[in-house]
């Protein structure tokens, strides 16, 4: 007909649909203004819990005067920020600790001071103070502080650390954690977009007006691709704004959220997108009411779930052997090798098996969920059985 | 419009699920410009024909042509459609939607939105074009549906139960645009159970049991084959008048009138004669069978 003119690959039109269905949907903009409200909280609260570099404010009363310029040393070589001011007398100082004009107060002989505090002192200066006093000590003992130092400098020894302080406290893999979550989350969630698309299009009975003019497999592929370049954009959106945060604020300055690492685990994603979404649509089509969908899907969520507990169980080795091994696995990759991306450095040889891997089982499974989209997904009422769904009874 | 002769034939179609036959030999043709009306029980094979058609299920055996070729999946895309079960995306904008098939059935994306618009007028539906078609009544949403298997220009309709739960003014809507396509030279085919609608609208009827044609033709080619019909209107006859005169068959009894089947072969005078014996014959004449009695009567015939 002369209306063919300039129509387009029918995968590319299904595609489009769902984007711009999606898109306009109030789920997506709601979801999307939500996370990135979260991170901007999350961002922001790191950056007041962890970036507070007030300095701590120090006076000195009478006698201790000595001690100030050896703290100051002391205090800057040990990288604690403070200010250094001189107090009058003992009840004066006290009154500025308790009015919070002073954090620490400085009392007492120079060989043997007391501290007046509100709470605490914090770590750094209690070290600076110690040397301070220790150089009083030595000088009044007639011993020069420099020569001392000189005497018991050099006297280094090994450190072996049988019961290394826990390694999941460190930025690094806190980091690699929130990697691990929210590739979980974008994987079932988007997952489970195609598995309801499915069965809507059976549910509503579009899917045999479809079928009459669509090939199954085009348009399975189409659903596939168009839910998974809104997920993908969905990520990057929420990843380029955490990106902008960290870069701003200078809260979190470690490899994790480099631009050359996001675009490993989007890249992760779309790989384990493409896994999970086709096994999703493939179980979905099984099906005829969206009620089912639960359901039908949860074998496929168990994978899911096994992958994102992996990353707990493995997080503090995440060189041992349990990632390594499940990293390499096809249904466990996406998440795992991510999370061992982030938060260690992984061979070349075990990410380039990984993706080749997934690769394959990719191919093997849209031939085998083709399979059993076309035959199930005209077929309503009963759940169909795999079997039959495979063998096309 | 393409103005040739050209028409759906469908040979020799089998189609069995495990040992459920549902099509068995199903053969017929649907020339260009003609309605034609498929009748027949639920499950006797108009459904998975019409399915066929449409390659979304195989045959077994036999072959669909049309314009003397064996159809193709691009020559089905441009076959206008409209299943049994009704499906619409429910949360999509009506021009939209009707846009999108038209491009999936291979028109070009401005002349999609054309074309979706055209028709959007013509069912008065253009003030809703940007509304969701879940917000649409009934009627109006079988108005898009129809508009959905013509939006593309379609080479042929295969309509699948259009009429089922039409509101009288979508009756007649949908009974115009069936005939207007086929005068602009399509085979149009459609399903119904409605009966006296078929017999109004179709140039052709063809009357399926059990997987295959049992009877077809126009419907008056119909009626010479069925069996004639005297209604006789004896005020005075006693009131077991009727039974057993030679050659009829009483079919039934409605107050003083009495409808006979005349034997093939046999002579109506002899039962005007028995008529008039009562006394008074107020009525004496044929009664056309309707497709409805057609439909029985070969039923009937096929069973035996």
């Amino acid at each position: 007909m002369s209306d063919n003119a300039g129509s387009r690959p029918v995968i590319f039109l299904v595609a489009r649909r769902e984007i711009l269905i999606r898109l306009r949907s109030r789920v997506f903009r709601l979801g999307t203004v939500a996370m990135v409200a979260l991170i901007v909280v999350g961002i922001g609260a790191a950056t007041l819990l962890l970036g507070k570099t007030t300095p701590v404010r120090v006076g000195f009363e009478s006698a201790t005067q000595t001690l100030e310029q050896a703290f100051r040393a002391s205090a800057t070589a040990s990288g604690a920020e403070v200010t250094v001011s001189d107090v009058t007398d003992d009840t004066s100082g006290r009154a500025q600790v308790t009015a919070g004009t002073l954090d620490v107060l400085v009392t007492g002989s120079p060989t043997d001071p007391g501290v007046v505090v509100k709470t605490t002192v914090p770590a750094l200066v209690a070290t600076a103070l110690n040397g301070a006093v220790v150089d009083a000590r030595l000088i009044a003992a007639g011993l020069q502080p420099a020569a001392v130092a000189t005497a018991i400098g050099g006297a280094h020894f090994q450190v072996e650390a049988l019961q290394p302080a826990n390694p999941q406290r460190t930025p690094q893999a806190i980091s690699a954690l929130v990697v691990g979550i929210a590739l979980y989350v974008a994987l079932g969630l988007y997952g489970t977009f195609v598995a309801q698309g499915v069965v809507e299009e059976k549910a509503t009975r579009i899917i045999e007006i479809l079928l009459a003019t669509v090939p199954p497999s085009r348009l399975l592929a189409g659903k596939i691709i168009g839910i998974g370049l809104v997920g993908l954009l969905q990520l990057s959106i929420i990843a380029a704004v955490a990106l902008v945060l960290v870069s701003v604020t200078n809260v979190v300055s470690i490899p994790t959220f480099t631009f050359i690492s996001i675009l490993g685990y989007l890249m992760w994603f779309t790989l384990g997108f493409l896994l999970y979404a086709t096994a999703y649509a493939a179980v979905a089509s099984t099906v005829s009411r969206s009620e089912e969908v639960q359901g039908a899907t949860a074998p496929i969520q168990v994978f899911l779930i096994v992958g994102y507990v992996a990353v707990y169980v493995s997080i503090g080795n995440l060189s041992g052997p349990l990632a390594t091994v499940l990293s390499l696995l096809p249904p466990f990759a996406p998440t795992l090798m991510s999370v061992r991306m982030a938060g260690s450095d992984v061979p070349a040889w075990q990410v380039g098996l990984a993706v080749g891997l997934i690769l394959v089982s990719i191919g093997g499974l849209i031939r085998l969920a083709g399979r059993i989209y076309s035959n199930s997904v005209l077929r309503l009422g009963a759940p169909v059985r795999l079997r039959d769904a495979l063998s096309g009874k | 419009m393409v103005s040739v002769k050209r028409a759906l034939e469908i040979d020799g179609i089998s189609k069995r699920y495990g040992d459920v036959v549902a099509l068995d030999g199903m053969s017929l043709e649907v020339p260009a410009g003609e309605v034609f009306g498929f009748v027949g029980r639920n499950g006797s094979g108009k459904t998975t024909t019409m399915r066929i058609v449409l390659g979304v299920l195989a045959a077994d055996e036999g072959e669909v042509s049309f314009d003397e070729t064996p159809l193709t999946a691009e020559a089905r895309r441009q076959i206008g459609y409209m299943p049994e079960e009704r499906g619409l995306y429910p949360k999509m904008r009506l021009a939209e939607q009707l846009a999108y098939l038209g491009e999936l059935h291979g028109m070009g994306p401005a002349p999609a939105r054309a074309a979706a618009r055209t028709w959007l007028e013509r069912f008065g539906l253009v003030d809703r074009a940007q509304d969701d078609v879940q917000s649409l009544s009934m009627g109006n949403q079988q108005r898009v549906q129809l508009a959905a298997a013509l939006v593309f220009d379609p080479i042929m309709l295969v309509l699948d139960e259009p009429f089922s739960s039409l509101d009288p003014v979508a009756v007649d809507v949908m009974s115009a645009v069936l005939r207007e396509r086929a005068d602009a030279g399509l085979p149009v085919i459609f399903s119904s159970h409605e009966l006296e609608l078929v017999e109004r609208i179709c140039d052709r009827v063809a009357i399926v049991n059990r997987g295959k044609v049992v009877a077809h033709g126009s419907v008056a080619e119909l009626r010479t084959g069925a069996a004639q019909r005297r209604l006789v209107d004896v005020p005075n006859a006693a009131a077991r008048w009727g039974e057993g005169i030679p050659g009829t068959t009483l079919v039934s009894r409605n107050g003083s009138g009495l409808l006979f089947e005349i034997a093939p072969g046999a002579d109506d005078q002899a039962l005007l004669q028995a008529a008039l014996a009562t006394g008074p014959v107020r009525e004496f004449h044929r009664v056309e069978p309707s497709l409805g009695d057609i439909f029985r009567t070969v039923l009937q015939e096929d069973a035996s």
